[in-house]
């Protein structure tokens, strides 16, 4: 089965057809007011993994301050997400924005992986600093770059469908 | 009444020829919406981020007014760059979307908010420790939400209904 054929079918379920007849609305408000609480949460981890906010604070705490309203903001942002393309599914498939969208956001789940496998385990050694390490902010400044180059694709591709 | 008041100065904004020119294309307007979901990551990401506070949910260690500081410069940008993106997607299409009862409401909510924002929100945010009573603070809390939340639906109906 190919993807396109996957996307066929995906459109013939009964919730993609709720979704594009009468719930698209709705679903596609959550997905962009989800902004705020995706993107705009994760946003303070990595201006923290910059030095440009909370510095008093430890990493590791700021982390299991925002950790819960993170994780909720990209599960509400997924499930839009999936439900918004299976309404769509073989018309978004075969737009070029969208797949930048999509590289986009596997580069930035790559680059929060490699941040914990890298000097996310040494965090102990520099939890308390002001300024973490140049891993660190390399991390958080590409974190920064990709979530809102995702969103800039994502507004574009709906142009163009 | 207002509104009867102000129809001459939309259509003479709408009839420029700037106006016509961010009208023409898509893409500008395409643009000014990427610029309008960023400034609306900030703005209501930076909202969230208070009223956890705000309501005790989380963010407890950091002092009030400090994280109103570490907040407030993207704070502003948000709020500037969704008034600036905001201004230039209405004069791209000035007379209808004048028309639109969900703009209109939009409008009236926006001045609320921002009314609220510059006040109580303020106010409270800044103040030092244990100023304000812990009621009075998820009251400014649920507000905030409410309002800067309803700005956002009534925004997206626009497009959709």
């Amino acid at each position: 089965m190919s993807l396109f054929e996957i996307c066929q079918a995906l459109e013939q379920t009964t919730i993609s057809s709720i979704v594009r007849d009468s719930a698209f609305p709705y679903v596609e408000g959550a997905h962009v007011l989800g902004l705020s609480l995706s993107i705009g949460t994760v946003m303070w981890f990595d201006l923290r993994l910059l030095g440009a906010a909370m510095r008093t604070r430890p990493v590791s705490e700021v982390f299991q301050d925002l950790k819960a309203w993170m994780f909720a903001g990209f599960t509400i942002m997924f499930l839009t997400g999936g439900l918004l393309f299976s309404a769509h599914a073989t018309k978004v498939y075969a737009n070029g924005y969208f797949r930048v969208k999509l590289a986009l956001l596997i580069l930035a789940g790559v680059n929060a992986a490699i941040y914990q496998v890298t000097i996310d385990r040494r965090r102990s050694e520099w939890d308390k600093a002001l300024v973490p390490p140049l891993a660190a902010q390399a991390a958080g400044l590409l974190s920064l770059l990709l979530w809102f180059s995702v969103v800039a694709a994502g507004r574009i591709f709906a142009y163009h469908l | 009444m207002i509104w009867e008041l102000l129809q001459p100065f939309v259509e003479w904004i709408g009839n420029t020829a700037f106006g016509q020119w961010l009208g023409q294309s898509t893409d500008r307007i395409a643009w000014l919406f990427v610029m309008h979901l960023f400034g609306l990551t900030l703005l209501l990401g930076t909202t969230i981020v208070l009223s956890i506070r705000l309501l005790g949910l989380g963010l407890l260690k950091q002092q009030l007014a400090q994280l109103s500081r570490d907040v407030a410069i993207l704070r502003t940008t948000g709020l500037v760059l969704m008034l600036i993106s905001g201004a230039l997607i209405f004069t791209g299409g000035a007379v209808s979307y004048f028309e639109g009862q969900w703009f209109r409401q939009k409008m009236m909510l926006l001045l609320i908010a921002l009314l609220f924002n510059f006040t109580l929100f303020r106010k409270v945010t800044n103040a030092e420790e244990g100023r304000y009573s812990p009621t009075l603070n998820r009251i400014t809390a649920v507000l905030a939400l409410l309002l800067w939340f309803s700005v956002g639906i009534s925004g997206r109906a626009i497009a959709f209904f």
